[in-house]
């Protein structure tokens, strides 16, 4: 069975508008998360992993690519807000609000914005809001997102 | 041999300024990228993305795929990444990625590529030397289904016309 491999309490039944979140754990921002993954994904922006160029930059140092800081805040939420998710469905209004520099430590935090029944009626669309934060807490990241998550009625053991 | 005077090398300039970017204007991004599911593991986990429809196999097959979802994020992020040379490599960071929609999923093996049409763009009231774009981006499989659109807004570098 499936049941057992995800938590009893992230069913759609779980979420309900104005329900806070700190998540549990935060990350540094190396290497592998900044440059690993820019290029991975063929980011071709040098001001992402070219240290002696942006030493000369405004900025002093490089840059984190700003999906990178938003996919790992949406990732520490992952596990809180979509550990039962059959889909995401999108995202929104996702906004970068302060770099992000190697070594920086990202936390994150939701709210439920809405619940609401889906188009198929063993789940519904919950709709969040998520922040990052750096370590001095500086919000760098904020945005909207829907995910499709199981109804406990229907898939819950 | 001496060794040759590397200042005399032409630069193979990258990237588009705000001059380029009439409303309009559509982009095919280079590239196209297949991705794998070394590729889905290493990113799914690497961003702690803790949904077990990215890594385990036996639990997306038994929610009806036939297996591993690829993680949106991941197709997201190589969709803005090849997009980066023609769009935003110019200069200027994101000012916000709006409407971001996940068509259907995309699978191990699946080939994604992109493409942008400015939708608007207007001059910076703050700061003179650059712009504001704005781009909508639709990202297709191998099949032409459209599985990612969105828009995207950045803050354009204007290139310097030269003084005389």
């Amino acid at each position: 069975m499936t049941t057992a491999l995800t938590s009893p309490s992230t069913y759609f039944e779980d979420f309900a508008a104005g329900q806070k979140m700190r998540h549990a754990r935060s990350t540094t921002i190396d290497e592998v998360e900044s440059q690993l993954l820019t290029k991975l994904v063929l980011n071709t922006a040098d001001g992402h992993f070219d240290e002696h160029k942006m030493k000369a930059s405004p900025f002093g140092q490089r840059l984190v690519f700003g999906l990178v800081t938003g996919s790992t805040v949406i990732g520490l939420a992952t596990q809180d807000t979509a550990e039962n998710a059959l889909a995401e469905l999108g995202l929104d209004r996702m906004r970068f609000r302060a770099p992000v520099f190697l070594g920086d430590s990202l936390t994150a935090y939701t709210e439920v914005l809405e619940t609401r029944d889906a188009d198929r009626d063993d789940a519904g669309v919950v709709r969040f809001k998520h922040w990052g934060t750096k370590q001095d807490g500086t919000i760098v990241f904020e945005g909207e997102r829907e995910v499709l998550i199981k109804r406990r009625s229907h898939w819950g053991s | 041999m001496p060794d040759p005077d590397f200042s005399t090398f032409p630069l193979r300039k990258k990237g588009n300024r705000y001059q380029d970017f009439e409303e309009g204007r559509t982009f095919e991004h280079h590239w196209g990228r297949t991705l794998s599911e070394a590729d889905n593991a290493l990113f799914a986990t690497a961003t702690m993305r803790f949904t077990p429809l990215y890594f385990n196999a036996e639990y997306a097959r038994a929610h009806g795929h036939g297996s591993v979802v690829i993680d949106p994020l991941l197709v997201l992020c190589t969709v803005v990444g090849m997009s980066v040379e023609d769009l935003s490599e110019g200069g200027g960071p994101f000012l916000g990625v709006n409407d971001v929609k996940f068509h259907q999923p995309v699978y191990p093996g699946d080939t994604i590529t992109g493409r942008s049409r400015v939708v608007g763009r207007r001059e910076s009231g703050s700061r003179p030397h650059f712009g504001i774009v704005t781009w909508e981006t639709e990202a297709r499989n191998q099949h032409g289904n459209v599985v990612l659109t969105y828009q995207r807004t950045n803050l354009v570098a204007k290139r310097r016309e030269p003084t005389r």
